[in-house]
């Protein structure tokens, strides 16, 4: 359950950034920006989590 | 003139890194100008208001050709090094 | 032709004309080192044009060259790791390769955000200085260790 919690936690922690770096590098901020970021920061929050793992587990 | 004085300096250091780039020998050596000159062009190409080209010459001129050039000539070398090494045994 | 062009003139000829032509002349380290700054002097003169222009996308050109100008510069040190850090520079060339490379990024974020729209896109040109300083840093630091020196954290 906790394992499941720090996992939960560290995904949002990097969708967090990832979101927020998106809607700095965007050039204009409307609806659809903001559903195609929240997306593809989820997707490359992911991608973030496996890649620390891999790194730390090396 | 004054509004062509970036084209200008952009238009010599392309020929300046070309130049070098037929002049190099080594493949190693040329990888690196070669890097140089993707730079320059993109250099060009955003004077010359073409940002589209000029990201597309970034993406190819500076990671995808020095690693195209290195990983061959490290084959080639991994190659000579075991021919070698059959004709010694 | 305003200033801001007139500053990339100048940073073109007096700051990447010395570094392709040390791209173009010597050996392998030095090509690699020279490399590295010409990719951090390209990309500040990128940010000088899109204020010269008053074209707020060339400055996605800084972006994927901050990104992409690191990787280019530690494929070499991953193909050609042994050879780059056979020698150990000398401590005077390290050191003025780090300051050569960082020192021009604050130099010219800093003026272009002061006159940007204050904002989103004074948070952009802060992130990529700080992307600029981070790769042209662990560059340097990355070809100019010798083996064992705790430089190679290259995966």
């Amino acid at each position: 359950m906790a394992r499941r919690l720090t996992a939960a936690l560290e995904l949002g922690a990097w969708w967090v950034a990832l979101a927020g770096l998106w809607l700095v590098l965007i050039q204009t901020v409307d609806t659809l920006e903001c559903g195609v970021g929240a997306g593809a920061a989820l997707l490359a929050a992911y991608g973030g989590r496996a890649a620390r793992r891999a790194a730390v587990r090396r | 003139m004054g509004g062509d004085l970036p084209v200008v300096v952009a238009l010599l250091l392309v020929a300046v890194a070309g130049t070098a780039a037929v002049l190099a020998r080594d493949p190693v050596r040329q990888a690196a100008v070669l890097a140089g000159l993707g730079l320059a062009l993109a250099l060009l190409f955003a004077v010359l208001q073409a940002p589209d080209v000029a990201l597309s010459q970034l993406a190819v001129g500076t990671a995808l050709t020095p690693l195209m050039v290195l990983l061959s000539v490290r084959k080639v070398r991994r190659k000579a090094r075991s021919e070698r090494r059959e004709e010694h045994e | 032709m305003n200033g801001w062009l007139a500053a990339a003139c100048a940073l073109l000829l007096v700051g990447f004309l010395p570094a392709l032509l040390g791209i173009c002349t010597g050996p392998v380290r030095r090509r690699v080192l020279a490399q590295n700054l010409a990719t951090v002097l390209a990309a500040l003169v990128m940010l000088l044009l899109s204020q010269g222009y008053a074209r707020p996308s060339y400055t996605d050109m800084a972006l994927v060259l901050a990104v992409l100008g690191p990787v280019g510069t530690l494929v070499y040190e991953r193909l050609l790791g042994e050879e780059l850090r056979a020698s150990r520079p000398r401590p005077l060339v390290t050191r003025t390769m780090t300051v050569l490379g960082v020192a021009p990024v604050p130099a010219v974020v800093l003026p272009v955000c002061v006159a940007a729209t204050p904002g989103r896109t004074t948070l952009k040109l802060l992130f990529i200085g700080c992307l600029l300083v981070a790769g042209s840093a662990l560059c340097t630091r990355a070809l100019t260790t010798p083996p064992g020196g705790g430089g190679s954290d290259g995966r």
